[in-house]
């Protein structure tokens, strides 16, 4: 037998005979990498998790024009430097007179985009479906309590309106009526020269968006709505954090948990080490056999601790945020890396230990 | 001869117990933390959610609509219902009192202002900025400063006034106006102190760039001068008016006691199908847990009852979303919970068992002396009793220190951590050590005594 055939055996030997050591050594690498894998795969994706969560609260930029109507030229190029996901609702508004002679505000826009920004309204429908006529709560309690046509006036014109959905938001928007941009001109003569923004994306993303939309739309006002932005800025960070900070935690702690379980069973085996030592191997031997079963045993726990660290990320992504984390194959190497060195530091650690006290003294139990 | 037994293996084998021991103090302190930062972050993350603005907001029954453009409301003040400011502090009296955190009110009209001889057209808008409210013997501050939390002044915010009605007795001559309705008191006009004889308000910064106003300017509003102590960068309507101390608005525009609008802040319970059903389609027993559970709804409904004449709604807006993130986000930090709890789990029962697989030999020797499966078995299960024990401890403190740090690092406030969750952790140490030790002691039993005392197995 070989030198090398000798070392390979007693490599394979020494896991092979005492399966339920090599396994809870495995286990503790394998539960380090898994929890590893699982909080840096969750944190590197987290941010845009969170972000998206922030679309429902619907546009967070607004853009003016500061004279003039907002022409389709502008708004194709609005659409075309946003480089993220964004919907854009053009808006204008008139206070016009209701069938009672009170006054309500009319607005006009995009009934589409403008739906799909205030997705957190409630909403019932009153009867005329396809009309893109959206009665506030209150105004419907004043004008067509039963989503009955109703008649409103500008200036001179008139115009017989069939509400489609009477919504409750509890803002402002209660008190008006939206209608379709085209009816809304025709009645008022007015074109919109505001837009509703919704960008979709991180705090950096959003920023960039805004400066980009500046920089393309000379002289014109754009101004993030800064409850939204801010709070979105703040609660992803602050989240980060935390996962950060305990991901922090618990792999540290887990890892020193498993270097202890690791040096305590090398020193268990002060004896194999000592029965070595006393036929003849030399330290450099003894130390190497204990390092390739160390990284060995590391290497193996460390794939399968990020096949499941992948999978458990995985796992709260859908289960949390309806979309899945997917696994990031560029964490694999330093996985794999950081276990077999630490795996090597625990493991011969305890041997410089070892190597000062004599074999003889280890082999007569002292 | 047991505790003799059981004395002896902790004193001569102190570096397997302290293994044993510093593994399971790890384990659950990362369980304790954990558990600390998953139950404390709905908290701090409503917080500040409670940024996005205020929740809820009161608003007069009456027969007119609104009319409001941009944020600037183009209604006279002759018009319509009111809000009765001495109303107000009753928001505090309600069986979630304790969940509003607070509270804004607002007045506005249009009106004509005036600087060195140049006119021009703005909102006034009168609100509370940092008003001491009194209900009972409870003293709270409250006003847009923390409802509207990303209102930003450059310069002073303004002085608030004091509280109606106390500040009505040092004046001395009466006024009521013809056009104070009915149901609001006719009221004593209050002298300013010398040292305010031009309030400060804020201007909004689209109205301080088109009217040209700097902070130190004076304008003046139906005869009364008003002093700029800021500009105010809102983001939304108030950029155009001017934001100046309810009580000042008040006068101003002879509405004593009257707001137009309350926006309230509360803590709520996002919804959840029971909270999104008809309260007054439910039995008894079930409109007193909705009615006793803090959703937004419920709020809404005892504020109502409270402030007479109101309409208080949630502005889904903001009511609806704020739920939907906090969920998000407490869900993550309780899933990653459950992945550090079954961690430590494993890392624990690891520990256990690598140390217990390394005493065969002293369980070879005690059965060759005639020990009963029992008897090793419970000496091997008291001693990881004893280190559960003391690891759950110690594990229990380190970790609340960890959330504490957590916590006051990132939020600024720190996470406490519950006493019960101790016995929680006890609990689990115990669970955890016993599962980890007991398949070690069952396989360490099944060899054959000899075999083990000559080193084979």
């Amino acid at each position: 037998m070989s030198r090398r055939q000798l070392f390979l055996r007693l490599l394979v030997k020494a896991a092979w005979v005492r399966k339920d050591r090599a396994l809870t050594a495995l286990i503790a690498v394998a539960v380090v990498a898994t929890i590893a894998t699982a909080a840096i795969t969750v944190y590197s994706d987290l941010d845009n998790k969170l972000s998206r969560e922030f679309r429902s609260f619907g546009a967070n930029v607004v853009v003016s024009k500061p004279a003039g109507a907002l022409t389709r030229d502008e708004l194709a190029r609005m659409d075309s430097t946003l480089a993220a996901k964004h919907l854009i609702a053009p808006v204008a508004y008139a206070i016009a007179t209701g069938p009672n002679g009170g006054r309500v505000v009319l607005g006009g826009t995009d009934i589409k985009a403008f739906r799909e920004l205030n997705s957190s309204w409630s909403v019932r429908d009153a009867g005329h479906a396809g009309s893109q006529v959206l009665l506030g709560s209150r105004t419907a309690d004043s004008f067509a309590r039963h989503g009955e046509a109703f008649t409103v006036s500008y200036n001179a014109r008139q115009t017989t309106l069939q509400p489609e959905i009477v919504f409750a938001s509890g803002a402002d928007d209660d008190s008006r009526i939206y209608l379709d941009l085209k009816q809304f001109t025709e009645l008022t003569g007015i074109e919109p020269s505001t837009a509703l923004v919704r960008v979709e994306g991180r705090p950096q993303e959003i920023e960039a968006a805004i400066n980009a939309l500046r920089s393309s739309l000379p002289g014109f006002e754009v101004r993030p709505i800064r409850q939204i932005t801010q709070t979105q800025t703040a609660v992803v960070d602050k989240t980060r954090a935390v996962v950060l900070a305990a991901s922090t935690v618990i792999v540290t702690l887990i890892l020193l948990c498993m270097m202890v379980t690791f040096t305590s069973s090398v020193l268990e085996r002060r004896k194999d080490f000592a029965v070595m030592k006393a036929l003849g191997a030399s330290n450099k031997t003894v130390n190497l056999l204990f390092a390739a079963e160390a990284a060995l045993l590391a290497l193996a726990g460390a794939a399968a601790g990020f096949v499941v660290g992948s999978g458990i990320a995985f796992w709260i992504g859908k289960a949390n945020f309806d979309a899945a984390i997917l696994p990031q194959a560029g964490l694999l190497l330093p996985v794999l890396l950081g276990s077999a060195i630490l795996a090597l530091l625990a493991s011969t650690a305890p041997l410089r230990i070892l190597q000062r006290i004599q074999p003889a003294g280890i082999l007569r139990g002292e | 001869m047991f505790f003799r037994l059981l004395f002896e293996s902790f004193r001569r084998q102190k570096r397997r117990k302290s293994v044993a021991f510093l593994a399971i103090a790890l384990g659950m302190s990362i369980a304790t933390a954990m558990i600390a930062v998953a139950a404390g972050i709905g908290d701090k993350i409503s917080q500040e959610l409670r940024s996005t603005g205020a929740n809820l907001v009161i608003t007069p029954i009456e027969d007119t609509l609104d009319v409001n453009l941009g944020g600037v409301d183009l209604k006279p003040a002759s018009e319509g219902a009111y809000i009765a400011e001495s109303d107000l502090p009753k928001l505090k009296g309600i069986f979630w009192g304790h969940n509003i955190v607070g509270f804004a009110p607002f007045l506005g009209e249009q009106k004509t202002f005036t600087k060195n001889g140049k006119n021009f057209q703005a909102e006034l808008i009168g609100t509370y900025f940092d008003q001491t409210v009194r209900y009972g013997k409870e003293t709270v501050t409250t006003g847009v400063r923390s409802v509207n939390r990303w209102w930003q002044v450059e310069g002073d915010w303004p002085q608030d006034y004091e509280d109606w009605p106390n500040h009505a007795q040092a004046a001395g001559e009466r006024r009521c106006d013809a056009d104070v309705p009915r149901e609001l008191p006719c009221r004593l006009e209050f002298s300013l102190r010398s040292s305010d004889a031009a309030p400060g308000v804020l201007a909004g910064r689209g109205l301080a760039a088109s009217a040209g106003l700097h902070i130190g300017d004076l304008v003046t509003v139906a005869d009364r001068q008003l002093r700029i102590s800021g500009i105010l960068n809102s983001g939304g309507g108030e950029d155009q008016a001017i934001v100046a101390p309810l009580h000042i608005v008040q006068q101003l525009l002879r509405r004593p006691n009257a707001v137009r609008r309350v926006i309230v802040s509360a803590l709520t319970k996002p919804e959840d199908a029971f909270g999104r059903r008809d309260p007054s389609k439910m039995t008894p027993a079930q409109r007193d847990r909705w009615y006793c559970s803090p959703y937004a709804n419920s709020i809404a409904f005892q504020i109502s009852e409270a402030l007479p004449n109101v309409r208080v709604e949630q502005v889904r807006q903001v009511e609806q979303n704020q739920g939907k993130v906090l969920s998000r986000v407490s869900g993550l930090m309780l899933l990653l919970t459950l992945a550090a709890l079954l961690a430590s789990v494993l890392a624990v029962s690891a520990a256990m068992a690598a140390t217990i697989l390394e005493r065969r030999q002293e369980v070879g020797l005690m059965k060759s002396l005639g020990a009963s499966n029992i008897s090793v078995a419970s000496l091997f299960l008291t001693e990881a009793g004893l280190l559960a024990l003391a690891g759950g401890v110690t594990g229990f403190f380190a970790g609340a220190a960890l959330a504490r740090t957590i916590g006051s690092n990132i939020f600024g406030s720190s996470i406490e951590v519950h006493p019960v969750v101790l016995a929680l952790i006890l609990f689990a140490a115990l669970t955890i050590t016993f599962a980890g030790s007991a398949g070690a002691v069952r396989k360490a039993m099944q060899f054959d005594p000899a075999v083990v005392l000559r080193g084979d197995a």
